[in-house]
């Protein structure tokens, strides 16, 4: 067993950090946590900026076949996702890129990889989820908003939610019911399509801090081509299932948190309260302390996870369990932190707040990855059902 | 990077766990813990027959020259049936021979130790059972060609059958109590000592050691006199990795009882398992287990190849702590009654989850170690 990357991989590794590094003098100061880019105009461009930049060094189609453009394997996504985490620097589309541009090498025809996969690589095209509905979210297959055959269209009718950045998407992907008479699982369709197509009503739904970084999107006889399907017609569920089952390795959640944790020990250090710096409170001091080994121990289940994919082989268990463990150290962080800072913790980014006000933003962000993604509640269900082979809940 | 057990561990760890499962049942746990003794005589002859008492030490010594990262792989194997007697004290009390031994003394003790011929422990704590260099009041003062050790340790792991024992003494005080300790190989039958077990939670055999102006030789004085804190630290940090390596092969066996008794026992119709409130905590255990592995793992890795660890190693001690007390008590939980009782499995191991906390550091004492290791002034 040998924790140590090869020297070629050490230095791709850097490769990613110095890059990520020298963006992090054009990032907006206003840019807090990942979400902000989708609430504020100058984070997105700066996003938009990053892509392209990415895009230039043919980044956002790593670990693709050569035949499609790609280059670099497993673990230079391990290592670009980490210096991102770390530097907190945007330019991924999350959907685009880490979403659709593997479903769409898994499970689309060639027609449709030939068209939809350039743009992502060259970040011409930003997309959206277009996922859960309001009476359809962990059990994502009873949704309702329906995408009727007429000749060689589809007109879709319904309603979506939840649709992070749907705002500023150019392209969006989702499931639609294709066959309202169907069973459940074989009346879906997985659909792509033009989010300026008449008939999409985009809506911000503000989140507890009234910005919105998610929409609900309104679809009113909206006319979409028939070939802008992935999979086979009414086979919709089978890519859901192909989408699901990327195994993400966390190592991006767990950098960025490696990055506030040096901020944070830097901040206690500096930080007088009672005439001493709050880095000499024993229980202070515990409290950091257990972050950072539970911090250590996400990383190193990340490693186990990239080990794993590098090799290809399944990782399902381990990346369910990674998921709930980092999302919810996210939490544990945040709230920590709230308790440390006392009262100046509840300040928002302006002249009073300590850190940025990062922390009032994280307390508040950090559902974005317990929730999202699979709720962490689903991820022990697929713990419990797929790994521990517990009987499945009916 | 690769994360899986070289071919040669995987025999090893193949090994260990059939050895163990025909030759270390839950009986043979109950029996040996009730005993005077604490171990078998007889399964420890067969384990040293495979090696395993020699295992890290060098073949030059009779030992079988494999790494420390081998060793951890063994001793997940004896975690997970929870073998008791003085493996762990013997092999970790090792490390200082090794690391700090003259060539003489590595003669004299290494290959008896591979050989299971001379049971090994360390006396470090006192009373006060604090790890750092503040506890170590027991005294040893130059006479002639010998030192003369007076006080009292306690916590020290199966003494009343140990042949030797590597006691850490005050040989000097001042202002700096990690300056002024010496570590020396004390015979654990000599003149003037007095050993008696105290009854634990896990029946672990911890003894109290009185020593009585109990004379010691001056060659059996283990490294430099006066400077033998830093081998106490690198023992510490050696004996957590090991310690967690140990926690992490019954916290999988906890694990796997459980979700096995969940699909057994069925209330309401059906398997206990099937129920989401019981299958999110298991997931849970699952997920502790898990992510403590790899923390272990990688711990055990940067010892192995001599990298410093001491925050991988304080890290990896201080989660794991906490990780293994909520599996096994959970564990107990989800077996409900029948899991207290002391016929049941599972209580053995929630009664050593208790005792591998407290051996090689507790949580808060780790926690401090990677509090001063990430920055904090």
């Amino acid at each position: 067993m040998d924790f140590e990357l090869t020297k070629e991989q050490q230095a791709r590794r850097q490769m990613f950090f110095d890059a990520c590094k020298a963006l992090e003098p054009k990032k907006p100061a206003t840019m807090i946590g990942t979400e902000t880019i989708f609430t504020l105009d100058e984070c997105w461009e700066f996003h938009l900026y990053c892509a392209k930049e990415f895009a230039k060094k043919n980044w956002l189609a790593l670990g693709w076949p050569p035949e499609y453009g790609g280059i670099g394997d497993a673990m230079d996504r391990v290592f670009f996702a980490e210096a991102r985490g770390y530097y907190g620097i945007p330019g991924v589309d999350v959907f685009g890129v880490g979403m659709l541009a593997p479903t769409l090498l898994a499970a689309a025809s060639e027609e449709i990889k030939r068209e939809f996969l350039p743009p992502i690589a060259k970040a011409e095209v930003m997309w959206c989820e277009l996922w859960s509905e309001p009476n359809a979210g962990s059990d994502l297959a009873v949704l309702s908003t329906t995408a009727i055959r007429k000749g060689d269209e589809y007109i879709i009718n319904g309603q979506k939610t939840w649709n992070t950045g749907a705002n500023r998407a150019d392209w969006g992907f989702g499931v639609f019911k294709t066959d309202p008479t169907g069973r459940k699982h074989h009346n879906l369709t997985f659909i792509l399509l033009d989010m300026k197509t008449p008939g999409i009503t985009v809506r911000p739904i503000p989140y507890m801090y009234r910005e919105s970084p998610f929409c609900e999107v309104y679809f009113d006889d909206v006319h979409v081509p028939a070939k802008n399907i992935v999979g086979q017609e009414n086979g919709g569920w089978a890519v859901v299932n192909v989408l699901a089952g990327f195994e993400r390795s966390g190592m991006g959640e767990v950098a960025a948190m490696d990055r506030i944790l040096e901020e944070v020990v830097k901040f206690l250090n500096e930080t007088n309260r009672g005439g001493k710096p709050l880095a000499k409170d024993p229980v202070i001091r515990n409290r950091i302390a257990q972050i950072a080994c539970e911090l250590e121990a996400a990383r190193t289940l990340s490693y186990r996870i990239a080990d794993l994919q590098n090799r290809n082989e399944m990782a399902l268990m381990d990346a369910s369990a990674a998921k709930v463990f980092y999302s919810e150290l996210g939490e544990r962080f945040a709230f920590t932190m709230m308790d440390i800072l006392g009262p100046s913790g509840l300040i928002k980014f302006s002249k009073w707040a300590p850190m940025q006000g990062h922390w009032e933003r994280a307390v508040q962000d950090c559902f974005v990855t317990t929730i999202s993604m699979g709720t962490n509640e689903i991820q022990r269900n697929i713990i419990a059902w797929y790994g521990l082979g517990l009987p499945r809940m009916k | 990077m690769d994360l899986r057990f070289t071919e040669a561990q995987e025999i090893l760890r193949k090994m260990a766990r059939d050895f163990l499962a025909t030759e270390c049942p839950k009986s043979l746990v109950r029996e040996v813990e009730q005993s005077p003794k604490g171990y078998s005589p007889e399964l420890w002859r067969k384990m040293a027959e495979l090696g395993w008492m020699g295992l890290v030490i060098p073949e030059q010594y009779d030992g079988m020259g494999y790494t420390f990262q081998d060793l951890t792989v063994l001793v997940e194997e004896i975690g997970r049936n929870i073998l008791p007697g003085p493996f762990i004290c013997t092999v970790t009390s090792t490390f200082p021979v090794m690391e700090a031994g003259t060539e003489k003394q590595k003669r004299e003790f290494l290959p008896k130790i591979a050989k299971g011929d001379l049971i090994l422990t360390t006396a470090l704590l006192e009373a006060e059972g604090t790890l750092s260099a503040t506890g170590v009041t027991v005294s040893a003062n130059a006479r002639g060609d010998s030192f003369v050790i007076n006080g009292s340790k306690m916590f020290v792991e199966m003494a009343h059958v140990a042949d030797y024992m590597v006691c850490v003494a005050r040989t000097k005080s001042g202002a700096d109590p990690e300056k002024g300790v010496s570590l020396f190989l004390v015979d654990a039958k000599a003149p003037g000592i007095k050993c008696e077990v105290m009854p634990t939670i896990a029946d672990d055999k911890l003894c109290e050691v009185r020593f009585d102006n109990v004379s010691v030789p001056k060659d059996n004085l283990l490294g430099k006199l006066d400077e033998g804190w830093p081998i106490v630290k690198n023992f510490l940090r050696k004996g957590a990795i090991i310690k967690c390596a140990e926690s992490v092969g019954a916290m999988q066996v906890c694990v796997e009882m459980t979700v096995a008794y969940s699909k057994e026992r069925v209330q309401y119709d059906r398997p206990i398992g099937a129920f989401q409130a019981l299958q999110h905590i298991m997931a849970d255990m699952w997920t502790a287990m898990q992510t403590s592995r790899y923390l272990v793992y990688k711990a055990a890795w940067m010892e192995s190849v001599g990298m410093p660890c001491e925050k991988e190693a304080s890290m990896a001690k201080s989660f794991v702590n906490e990780a293994y007390k909520n599996i096994a008590k959970w564990a107990v939980r989800l077996h409900g009654a029948i899991g207290v009782t002391y016929d049941h499995d599972i209580s053995l191991y929630y009664r050593r989850s208790k005792s591998a906390d407290a051996a090689f550091g507790g949580t808060d004492f780790h926690r401090e170690i990677v509090a001063q290791q990430i920055g904090l002034v």
